[in-house]
């Protein structure tokens, strides 16, 4: 099974005396719903950038497969808070736009963009324009659009972090009946700990200065929710409860209370 | 324009002049529900008319000798007349015609040539170092400066006088292609480096289409600029032109000519900005949306 790995990495930026990460190893497979959280600075999103080939580690590897990360690529389809989709193309256009890059013929992308569109739920808005879209039909349009490129991993930053509370906890079932259904792996950075809860297969939990890894978890939540129970109850498990107030001792370990 | 149809028009960067009016005329600090009074529009007409009347008066009770200020009357009928038998050798619509083919020659020349020079200061520092201090040492200088100049290596034909207003295009083309293409959201360029796209498939399916609006920007005010260089160009040896016909009749004190030279090329200056506005909103409905 295809892994991501990220191997002791180190990130510095220019003109940073301290590094933003130091030294995190991350070993995501497949199917693995890996979600990384963490205070402001904890590196999380340096992380995913390393993961991405948009950042590269001061010292340490990254590796898909065995092979090593230099350079952005489609098997690590990459989700932006902001949406990031193009405003001069349609929903259809945008999901086909990986499609488009590879120079699959037009009727053969439309084809395929609209399974996608109808995978994140979408279907029938394939002829909207970008702005006539919420927030959060713009993200299924942007997870429709980085499926499209049939990645190994999703990279998602903070996907749901602009969408109010509602559409969010909506989305979240969405992410997971797409990572169920499309068999990729995910690497997800997020503030939000119930969030976390609910998606993962594995948290980590990072802490700022510099961004190392405090504690890792293994959760469940995710799968019995795959294995078809209800999220109300999975979330109503006491359990569930018990999980966040670890969780968020772990986060805000060694702050003041 | 009421609170109604303004929220029906793209809210663009594009229409910002609009908006600038709009601000002038509502000296209220809050929304209201319904406009009393005027709108811009109207005052704009109003005004329109004063200085017509005015212009009339003026010419009708002879304050001024027809010789500096002819009635409106006679710049119609100057008008009507020039239409129909022409002017030094070409009727009206020639003169526009010549003027015209060289304003829009121009653009192409300086759009073919701006824009890419555009992409190279947006995109690379070594672009940049090249053609920043090229466009800015040139941006300045007045047209009719380096008319001579081109003049003398080009020669009196048609060439030089398209070169002379192209270079007077090529800046704003550029910079606004540039400022275009610096505004490219990183986001943006990571998310389709992320789904596979080389550097030139980023150039052209993101960074060319993010910059159109700018771009649309720049063709606009290369067209202003290239209008005010065109009178300039037609100063030598040129036959035709609407530049050209002003000269000719102010040599020979025929001012009604030249007021409705004037009005002419101002009638077609609106026309055109309209036309491109119309266009941009066709191309790029996006824009101030996003």
């Amino acid at each position: 099974m295809t892994h991501l790995v990220l191997d002791k990495v180190s990130v510095r930026y220019d003109g940073q005396p301290a590094p933003a990460v130091e030294n995190v190893s991350i070993d995501a497979a497949k199917d693995d719903f890996v979600v990384l959280v963490g205070r402001s600075g904890c590196g999380k999103t340096s992380l995913l950038n390393v993961a991405a080939g948009l950042v590269a580690p001061e010292r340490g590897s990254a590796a898909i497969g065995g092979r090593p990360i230099i350079a952005p690529g489609s098997d690590r389809a990459v989700v932006f808070q902001n949406d990031a989709l193009f405003p001069w193309l349609t929903a259809r256009e945008n999901v086909a736009f990986a499609l488009r890059l590879r120079g699959v013929g037009p009727s053969e992308r439309a084809r395929h963009a609209d399974k996608l569109l109808a995978l994140v739920k979408l279907d029938g808005a394939g002829d909207k324009r970008i702005w006539e879209l919420s927030g959060g039909m713009r993200q299924r349009v942007g997870l429709a659009r980085a499926l499209a490129a049939e990645p190994q991993f999703l990279l998602l930053d903070e996907p749901l972090g602009a969408l109010d509370a509602l559409t969010r906890e909506r989305m979240q079932t969405t992410l997971l009946d797409l990572w169920t259904a499309s068999q990729v792996g995910v690497l997800m950075v997020t503030h939000g700990i119930e969030e976390a809860l609910v998606l993962a297969t594995r948290i980590i939990v990072l802490a700022p200065g510099p961004g190392r890894v405090v504690r890792s978890f293994e959760t469940g939540f995710s799968r019995r929710y795959a294995a078809g129970e209800a999220i109300r109850s999975v979330k109503a498990d006491p359990a569930f409860a018990a999980a966040r107030s670890e969780l968020t001792d772990a986060i805000f370990e060694g702050e003041a209370a | 324009m009421t609170i109604s149809s303004y929220s029906e028009r793209p809210a663009s960067k594009l229409a910002k002049v609009d908006d600038e009016a709009d601000a002038l005329s509502v000296p209220w600090s809050r929304p209201r529900p319904k406009r009393s009074g005027v709108s811009a529009r109207v005052v704009s007409a109003v005004t329109i008319l004063v200085v017509l009347a005015a212009w009339a008066l003026s010419a009708r009770l002879q304050l001024v000798s027809p010789v500096f200020l002819p009635s409106p009357v006679a710049v119609w009928s100057k008008f009507v007349v020039v239409a129909r038998d022409g002017f030094v050798d070409a009727t009206l619509a020639q003169h526009i015609a010549a003027s015209l083919g060289r304003v829009f020659a121009a653009l192409i020349a300086a759009l073919v040539v701006g824009v890419p020079i555009g992409l190279a200061i947006g995109i690379s520092t070594i672009g940049r170092g090249i053609f920043d201090p090229l466009l800015e040492f040139l941006r300045p200088i007045p047209p009719l400066a380096y008319l001579p100049l081109v003049i003398i290596w080009f020669g009196i034909g048609e060439p030089s006088k398209i070169l002379v207003i192209a270079i007077a295009m090529l800046a704003p083309v550029a910079l606004s292609t540039a400022s275009g293409v610096r505004g490219v959201s990183q986001e943006r360029i990571n998310a389709a480096r992320s789904l596979g796209a080389t550097s030139m498939q980023l150039v052209r399916h993101v960074i060319l289409p993010s910059a159109l609006p700018s771009i649309l920007t720049g063709l606009r005010i290369a067209l202003g600029a290239g209008w005010s260089t065109l009178v300039a160009a037609e100063l030598v040896a040129a036959t035709r032109g609407l530049g050209f016909m002003i000269q000719s009749a102010a040599q020979f004190l025929v001012t009604d000519v030249v007021v409705m030279g004037i009005l002419v090329i101002a009638v077609i200056a609106f026309g055109l900005e309209f036309v491109i506005r119309r266009i941009e909103r066709g191309l790029v409905p996006w824009a101030g949306r996003e």
